[in-house]
């Protein structure tokens, strides 16, 4: 099971502070968040194309290709049927398609895409363990970076618990695939309680191993990752700062929006 | 935050000839939810460097006397705690369990639930950060730590992506890194196949050979010869503890405590000699010693030695319950875990499937039962293609147990649980009711078909999970390691059961690591390795096979081994002694 997206290269965005990646990531989301026509989501796109290429993320990108489509088609299509304004193109009964709504639903689709691009590009460059120096350094918890490292450890162990659930009640005559939809979910009851308390039982035991190895010795633990601040990561800041300002003003003066004709 | 280090190690630097590294007085501990104690009173020391083994049935108290030494109890597990932990003289009452990390380190069972990191150097630099090491001297220690358990140069992998023996290892290098003085393995091989197992036992010898105190916790008596002392529990309190040698050749005292005795033991046992024998060689010599055999022993005329010829499985008129057909299955395009074999199973026969971990022994098991579908090639059940089965068919030919019966369990009562397959397949609730009662019956859970299958122990929930397939009554029955995790009267209980069944017509597929089993419950065998079949007959044939044996990593039960000393193939201690008692 890939739960795992990072690739061991030695790029120059792999060695950048983990700090300075998650803000850049903020700064990302900022600026997409700000602005909804294609045309000036175009700039941040030719960026995490430039990251992919930069990075060598591309087989991420290959394995995950049916998401980015449908995630672009899915929210394209739903947009353009809810987006009513404009001079309709194509009128007829309920369907309602104008320049606006499909330049608006596009627009949509591409910015689903670019978050869900830039985070597959996080998890390509950077490690779990990096990613909780990095929240360390920003004055999170230490207790909540490790919940987080902690979490990318459990997931593949429960999916394949609750795989082996249900292969074992499926032996025994359990028919997960009739009835209604409230009918399907009452019947994943004989998966869910093995799975549950599995889930119960390696906690416990996760609990009584972590503390057997020290955890909670100290509040701030030491950190065998270790990253300094260098020159290279001050000016991917200054540059993620100029972005998010820029994509800002394009918000301020208006030209982000879908001009409604 | 330094102070229980530096405590720790000031007093291991002031009293280190005077203070054993492990001392209990008194010790007596009642979980919350119990109602009798765990631990009564247990007196206990551990000179410094001893490697000491912990012996006893499940449920006695073992892991609870473990426990107590980094302060898991009372600190994490709650309850009523009496008595003094000292650990090199320094009480450890009162202490929380991080703060034991630097004194005591304890490796568990389930080695899944131990890992927490994304790569292996991360996984070693855990303990270390978590008590303050600085990042220069974790990077001092890490090379190290990793080379002492073989590990060198696995510092970038996923530790998910280990086998079963290197994540064990991975879990002993990040405890050794801490450098405590005390190690603490609850049975750290349970989990393992016979390579994992031997690896983590070559480990332990070389941790002992560095000076360090173990204490072990393990339900396997072969490994455990090499301790320097064995302690007995039963029921919460020391029964008995001595050298290996004395402890182990007590056949009372460990039936007595539901431990397994060494098949060596029993058979100089049954021929009334005296002696203790470590080993097979020992054994041999005690054994011509006594019996005054001469160097070539003639065998019995039933233990003929094996016709060069491939055996064959006995051929029946009956149509075959199962066959497979030149079988291959592929996993994800590129792993070949079957490449075309082929197997017929009769009516009525008792196989062993054996082999290393990803020889493809589950992955045969599940294409007989149906949750694979072939790549190439076809399954056969009962003299019809296995795809063209519906599922209600299908479970009445062949029910599969999975490994773990917690992976299965999830009603509110026994009784619902067996009810769970006949209800799913519509049977009428007059048939559901007498089915249940017969089953439960057969695996003696009748007297708690009332109660929470989740209050059950280990060894009853997976005779319940036995119960929960049994009751569709197929016509032959697939069990997954049916005995990992349980002691040694429980492994008897159930492979005991699974004997009836089989005497009472329902054919038996069992996957095991365990020599033993094979030997004494077995008729047939299955060797698999890299996905092709490479043994098909007869127990005892296979165990003349011993080459063909040790490239698969299994080894001969020891009673088997000491008997090929002797130019015959015995499969347990009882055929031996009868077989050399000619000789006395």
């Amino acid at each position: 099971m890939p739960i795992y997206l990072y690739l061991d290269r030695r790029t120059f965005i792999h060695r950048l502070h983990p700090a300075v990646k998650i803000l850049t990531i903020v700064g990302i989301f900022w600026s997409v968040y700000w602005v909804d026509n294609p045309i000036s989501l175009l700039p941040i796109a030719v960026l995490l194309l430039a990251g992919a290429q930069l990075t060598r993320a591309w087989p991420n990108f290959y394995s995950l290709r049916w998401l980015f489509i449908l995630v672009i088609f899915a929210t394209t299509l739903t947009w353009i049927v809810f987006y009513r304004q404009g001079k309709p193109l194509v009128h007829l009964g309920p369907l309602f398609v104008s320049r606006a709504s499909l330049e608006y639903g596009f627009g949509r689709g591409i910015k689903l895409a670019e978050l869900l691009a830039t985070s597959v590009l996080f998890l390509s460059t950077t490690k779990v363990e990096e990613f909780a120096f990095g929240l360390a350094e920003m004055g999170v918890p230490y207790r909540v970076g490790f919940a987080i490292t902690l979490a990318f450890r459990l997931v593949p162990l429960f999916i394949d618990s609750a795989l082996t659930v249900v292969q074992a009640q499926r032996l025994r005559g359990y028919d997960f695939d009739s009835g209604s939809l409230m009918t399907r979910v009452r019947r994943y009851v004989p998966v869910t309680v093995p799975v549950f308390m599995g889930a119960l039982r390696k906690a416990n035991n996760m609990a009584m191993a972590l503390e057997a190895r020290g955890f909670g010795y100290s509040a701030r633990p030491t950190s065998y990752v270790h990253y300094e601040m260098r020159t290279v990561d001050v000016m991917m800041l200054l540059g993620v700062i100029v972005l998010a300002v820029a994509y800002f003003l394009i918000y301020y003066s208006g030209y982000g929006a879908i001009a409604p004709r | 935050m330094k102070t229980a280090l530096e405590n720790h190690q000031r007093a291991e630097a002031g009293g280190a000839e005077a203070a054993p590294a492990v001392a209990l007085e008194e010790v007596s501990f009642t979980y919350r939810s119990a109602d009798r104690p765990a631990l009564a009173g247990v007196r206990f020391s551990q000179r410094a460097g001893e490697m000491v083994g912990v012996m006893g049935a499940a449920g006695t108290g073992k892991s609870s006397l473990a426990r107590c030494l980094n302060a898991i109890i009372p600190g994490f597990e709650h309850g009523r705690f009496e008595g003094l932990v000292r650990i090199h003289g320094r009480a450890v009452n009162g202490s929380r369990v991080c703060e034991m990390a630097p004194a005591v380190g304890m490796v568990f069972q389930d080695f899944e639930a131990q890992l927490f990191s994304t790569n292996v150097a991360h996984e070693v630099a855990f303990a270390m950060e978590q008590v303050g090491l600085a990042p220069h001297e974790i990077r001092a220690r890490l090379g190290p730590a990793l080379a002492a358990v073989g590990l060198a140069g696995f510092e970038d992998r996923d530790p998910t992506s280990l086998s079963g023996g290197e994540k064990q290892r991975l879990a002993i290098a990040s405890v050794l890194a801490v450098q405590p003085s005390v190690i603490v393995l609850d049975e750290p091989t349970t989990d393992l196949d016979p390579e994992g197992r031997a690896e983590v036992f070559e480990l332990i010898r070389k941790l002992r050979d560095r000076g360090l105190s173990l204490l072990i916790i393990e339900h396997e008596t072969e490994e455990m010869r090499e301790c320097d002392r064995i302690v007995v529990i039963r029921d919460g309190r020391i029964v008995a503890e001595g050298p290996p040698e004395r402890i182990l050749s007590d056949t009372r005292l460990l039936n007595e405590s539901g431990i397994r005795p060494p098949g060596l033991n029993l058979v100089l046992d049954a021929l009334g000699i005296e002696g203790y024998a470590a080993n097979v060689d020992e054994a041999e010599a005690l054994l011509r010693r006594a019996l005054r055999v001469p160097a070539r022993f003639e065998p019995e005329p039933d233990f003929a030695p094996l016709s060069p010829a491939q055996p064959q499985p006995a051929a029946t008129q009956d149509t075959p319950l199962v066959e497979i057909d030149n079988l291959t299955h592929v996993y994800g395009g590129t792993v070949r875990a079957l490449d075309s074999v082929s197997l017929r199973i009769d009516p009525g026969e008792f196989v062993a499937i054996i082999g290393q971990n990803g020889s493809g022994k589950t992955t045969l098991a599940k294409q007989i039962v149906g949750l694979l579908q072939p790549t190439a090639g076809r399954v056969m059940l009962a003299g019809r293609d296995r795809s063209t089965l519906g599922a209600a068919e299908a479970a009445a030919m062949v029910g599969y147990v999975f490994q773990n019966p917690d992976h299965q369990i999830f009603a509110g009562t026994v009784a619902q649980e067996v009810a769970f397959g006949p209800r799913n397949f519509g049977l009428p609730p007059d048939e559901i009711e007498r089915r249940c009662d017969r089953v439960l019956k057969a695996v003696g859970l009748d007297a708690m078909r009332d109660k929470d299958p989740f209050l059950l122990g280990r060894g009853e929930r997976q005779r319940l999970a036995v119960a929960s397939v049994l009751v569709l009554q197929p016509r032959l029955l697939i069990l997954d390691e049916p005995t990992t995790g349980l002691d040694y009267p429980q492994q008897r209980r159930i492979m005991d059961l699974i004997g009836e069944l089989n005497r009472a017509g329902t054919a038996i597929v069992i996957i095991t690591h365990t020599p033993w089993l094979v030997a004494e419950y077995a008729r047939r065998a299955v060797l698999m390795r890299k996905g092709q079949k490479l043994f098909d007959g007869a127990v005892r044939d296979l165990f003349r096979h011993e080459e063909l044996l040790a490239t698969a990593a299994f080894r001969l039960p020891e009673v088997t081994a000491l008997s090929r000393h002797f130019g015959m193939v015995a499969l347990n201690a009882h055929e031996l002694a009868q077989a050399l008692r000619g000789a006395l």
